[in-house]
């Protein structure tokens, strides 16, 4: 454990350098600013996957790692809908999933907002519908924000937070 | 022998029944009358999902089955409509009436359920774990899945094998790679073409990526269940290292899109630098974590898979490998000229697929240097044209373990599209593991195994 330890004091601190540019800087500082004002300093979202290829999931599990820790601007994942302010919703919205969603959503204490996540929520990625898919997701639940891509990169989805935040 | 899968062709005026084994193929018709086959549930245990996806997609009944549940069709889906009969053609149905689903549970005194997911606590796929529990003990567990049923078999009917890839890409976005090269290997073999070794050597070198960006994940994430977070720092890093490694090759952080017959040409010497550098990583990282006690009395001894279970279930990836079944579609004489050495393990624990995945990791940084060293930065093109008429298997070693395609064509569209992913047969192991162990280990077990939702609910 100690040669650990030595390696990380060496390599020092990951997120404030290496392969992020200053504008995505600026981004973090204007995002923890309004987390501040508006959430009262920490935005809690609830990620519910209705139906998506996993690669929504694996870009915002990206967000916890050393280059962009998205928990140091007050921005956190939890565990339970009764926790959160914001459903990141991504997927196709199956059949077999639009009832959990719903109640997971239902589960949610106000004010609550919905943020569908990729192209899949909104019908504009490439599946096709069939009879077990339900999407778009506008038909079900309202919709406060959408951040769009095939998936969205961690950077995006950083964006994408950060515009809700100066639109809502 | 190993089965791989089973499954249904309509073929209008009757059923075919394909059974694919590791050695042969049996086919079997089945009358639109009545239609009924013979379960092979006892034999291979693996057939009971394959056989109640059956019953749900086509209406077929299962004769002399123990298990004659829905499996793909959940609680609100309604009775008596097979959506892969051609005949169904809807694009929308209603949600019907609640019909419960009876779980498989241990009764008795002080036995007590535990329901898990669909939704977890987690930023995960969703799925349904149920468990009969003894106080902590876990004395049995149901998987239930098919949450994310996209009827993506249904969706590809009636396209060119070209319109079909897009689709195919985005199908498990941790195996990418590997699915497109299944629909690669078909194309090929449909469209009469030569896949020139340079080409092949190319898309190998993404193969080997996507499974060092899922093994990454995965060693960060197995020790973080054990409470260990300072390996998912460590490992997460390389994970996102590599990742933009990939977006660099093929301009997309999961290489969607892009595998084609155009070569894309690789910049040889910061790669070799890369895989130089990782090699140094993985072994640093092996040094430290293999000397942790506290996390090895966790990995240890932890979900253990006989290798007699996993032979008769017909388990493959790394749950097999890991309890020492040799089964691994990379070891032919291609992958072999470029130095890969079959990785196994003995124990079949939580331990033993972890080291398998560090040994893997190893082999595939050694094997990408091989590859580069042979690469040829040339320019290539190659022409597609249409595909003949028939039946084309694949197979290719995902990061997770052999994906097993079929696509039947005609007139030059997909009459069928069967796909299995290695999830589909490993989800029906995963309960063998939860007996002798305590429910605050099932997330440990559960992620040491790190098995496909999307790709096994289609």
């Amino acid at each position: 454990m100690i040669k650990f330890w030595l390696k990380r004091v060496k390599q020092g601190i990951l997120t404030e350098n290496v392969g992020l540019n200053s504008e995505l800087e600026s981004i973090k500082k204007e995002l923890e600013a309004s987390i501040k004002k508006r959430f009262a300093g920490s935005l809690a979202i609830r990620m519910v996957d209705s139906g998506s290829c996993n690669g929504c999931e694996a870009e915002c599990n990206a967000l916890s790692n050393p280059y962009y820790d998205l928990e140091r601007l007050g921005i956190y994942f939890v565990a339970s809908p009764r926790h959160a302010d914001i459903m990141l919703l991504s997927g196709l919205m199956t059949f077999n999933m639009t009832p959990h969603v719903k109640d997971a959503y239902e589960q949610m204490p106000h004010p609550k907002w919905v943020i569908t996540l990729g192209d899949c929520p909104v019908m504009e990625s490439v599946f096709e519908k069939t009879f077990a898919i339900k999407a778009p997701v506008k038909e079900h639940l309202p919709i406060a924000y959408h951040i769009k891509g095939c998936p969205p990169t961690p950077e995006d989805i950083m964006r994408g937070l950060l515009e809700f935040l100066r639109e809502g | 022998m190993r089965l791989i899968a089973r499954y249904v062709k309509d073929l209008t005026s009757h059923f075919e029944l394909v059974t694919v084994y590791e050695d042969e193929i049996t086919r079997e018709t089945i009358s639109k009358e009545n239609p009924s086959f013979k379960t092979l549930m006892r034999e291979h245990p693996s057939c009971i999902w394959f056989e109640r996806k059956i019953k749900d997609d086509f209406g077929i009944k299962i004769e002399n089955a123990f298990d004659n549940r829905r499996l793909i069709h959940q609680e609100r889906f309604p009775q008596n409509i097979s959506p892969m009969r051609k005949d169904f053609t809807q694009k929308e149905i209603d949600f019907a009436d609640y019909a419960p689903y009876k779980y498989e549970a241990i009764e008795g005194d002080g036995v007590f359920q535990v329901a898990v997911g669909p939704i977890h606590a987690g930023i995960i796929e969703p799925g349904h774990f149920h468990f009969s529990q003894a106080g902590e003990d876990m004395l049995h567990q149901e998987v239930r899945h098919f949450y994310k049923y996209r009827a993506i078999e249904k969706m590809l009917e009636g396209k060119t094998l070209f319109e079909a890839k897009k689709i195919v890409s985005r199908i498990s976005a941790n195996e990418s790679i590997a699915y497109q090269i299944a629909l690669r290997d078909i194309i090929v073999e449909a469209s009469k073409m030569a896949l020139p070794n340079s080409l092949r050597v190319e898309h190998a070198i993404l193969l080997e990526l996507e499974r060092l960006i899922h093994h990454f994940t995965d060693l960060g994430f197995i020790p973080n269940d054990a409470g260990f977070a300072s390996a998912l720092a460590y490992c997460s890093k390389l994970s996102e290292d590599t990742r933009r490694v990939m977006k660099k090759l093929t301009n997309h952080r999961f290489g969607f899109d892009s595998i084609g017959f155009e070569k894309l040409g690789f910049d040889t010497l910061y790669l070799k630098e890369f895989m130089e550098n990782l090699e140094k990583e993985i072994s640093f990282f092996e040094d430290w974590i293999m000397d942790i006690p506290s996390l090895w009395d966790r990995f240890d001894t932890t979900g253990i898979l006989s290798k007699e279970n996993a032979l008769k279930y017909d388990a493959v990836g790394v749950v097999a490998r890991a309890s020492g079944v040799a089964v691994d579609r990379r070891e032919n004489e291609f992958y072999k000229s470029y130095g890969f050495e079959l990785c196994l393990e003995k124990c079949g624990d939580v331990g033993a697929r972890f080291k398998l995945r560090v040994a893997e990791v190893k082999n595939s940084i050694a094997m990408i240097k091989n590859f580069l060293e042979a690469y040829k930065k040339n320019s290539m093109l190659l022409k597609e044209s249409e595909s003949r008429d028939g039946e084309y298997f694949s197979f290719v070693e995902s990061s997770l373990g052999e994906i097993f395609m079929s696509i039947e064509i005609k007139n030059n569209t997909i009459e069928r599209f069967f796909v299995r992913d290695p999830s589909f047969v490993n989800w029906q192991v995963l309960h063998l593991m939860m007996p002798n162990n305590i429910i605050a280990d099932f997330p440990l077990i559960n992620k040491s195994c790190d098995l496909s939702y999307a790709g096994n609910d289609l």
